[in-house]
């Protein structure tokens, strides 16, 4: 009988297919519950996935860049409004 | 291969749709290209020739999709097309051997470096974004899609015209590979402070 740490299949879900699962943002409610509760007695486990996920937020926080420069969006919004017919 | 339904959008209804469906991505967009190209001049180029090929194609882009997703489609393939054959830089990787490698076995290594989530934190500087960018081109554009811009498997498997599972390896190969660049950063940062 397959439960939340087997995949479709039936095959047991190693660590790191759970891990990558939660990364994922795919895991079914079931399936968080079970990974947080595994994370309790898998130190490996529990060591990365707390780096992926502060590693997920610090390049969301530091990578995003100051945005496209004005003149870039005006140059496009003009040359759209001068390709369309009068 | 999709179906493509022409759709028929008056004038006034393709610039509504450009407004507001693909111009809220721009800074998504400057902010990819700006980290394929490194150059503000290229990047401009690269998001300016995206934005005018979708909207020469929109009678192909169904009102109310993922537009984010197409536009970065658009902008991933001229990137392709126009600039990196342009670059002078010859490609450092090859790719199916890259594939080859990663899609064996060593995917499933589970590497715990030696990096803690408090020298992490500790980086509040560029190091972050200088070790994104010195990653090849291919593992940086996985990182971006997924890390930066929450893109899920299945789209970066059509924006980057790629099978699921290879986004996941690719994925997975690209973090290690982030990680490792970290962990140098943490260990110079860690001789410093000694």
């Amino acid at each position: 009988m397959p439960d939340s740490t087997t995949s479709p299949e039936g095959k047991k879900l190693s660590c790191i297919e759970m891990l990558q699962l939660m990364l994922e943002g795919d895991a079914t409610l079931e399936q968080q519950q079970n990974f947080k509760a595994h994370l309790d007695e898998c130190m490996p486990c529990y060591k990365s996935y707390n780096l992926e996920v502060t590693l997920k937020m610090l390049i969301k926080s530091k990578c995003n860049g100051n945005g496209a420069p004005p003149e870039l969006v005006e140059k496009i919004k003009t040359q759209i409004s001068q390709n369309m017919p009068h | 291969m999709e179906e493509e339904i022409r759709q028929n959008y008056t004038e006034a209804e393709k610039l509504q749709v450009f407004h507001d469906e693909f111009m809220p991505h721009i800074n998504s967009m400057y902010n990819f290209a700006y980290r394929l190209t490194f150059d503000e001049d290229d990047a401009n180029d690269l998001v300016q020739d995206t934005y005018l090929k979708a909207f020469r194609f929109i009678h192909s882009f169904e009102k109310g999709t993922n537009a984010k997703a197409w536009l970065f489609r658009i902008l991933k393939n001229s990137f392709i097309n126009d600039y990196r054959k342009k670059s002078k830089e010859p490609a450092k990787v090859d790719y199916q051997d890259v594939e080859t490698y990663y899609n064996s076995d060593d995917v499933d290594r589970q590497i715990t470096p030696d990096l803690r989530v408090e020298s992490l934190q500790d980086m509040i500087g560029d190091e972050i974004s200088n070790a994104l960018n010195s990653l090849d081109v291919d593992f940086r554009t996985v990182i971006i899609l997924c890390d930066l811009e929450g893109f899920k498997y299945e789209e970066m498997a059509k924006i980057l015209d790629i099978p699921i599972g290879t986004v996941r390896s690719r994925l997975h190969r690209a973090r290690n590979l982030l990680k490792e660049k970290l962990t140098d950063y943490a260990k110079q940062m860690g001789y410093k402070n000694t």
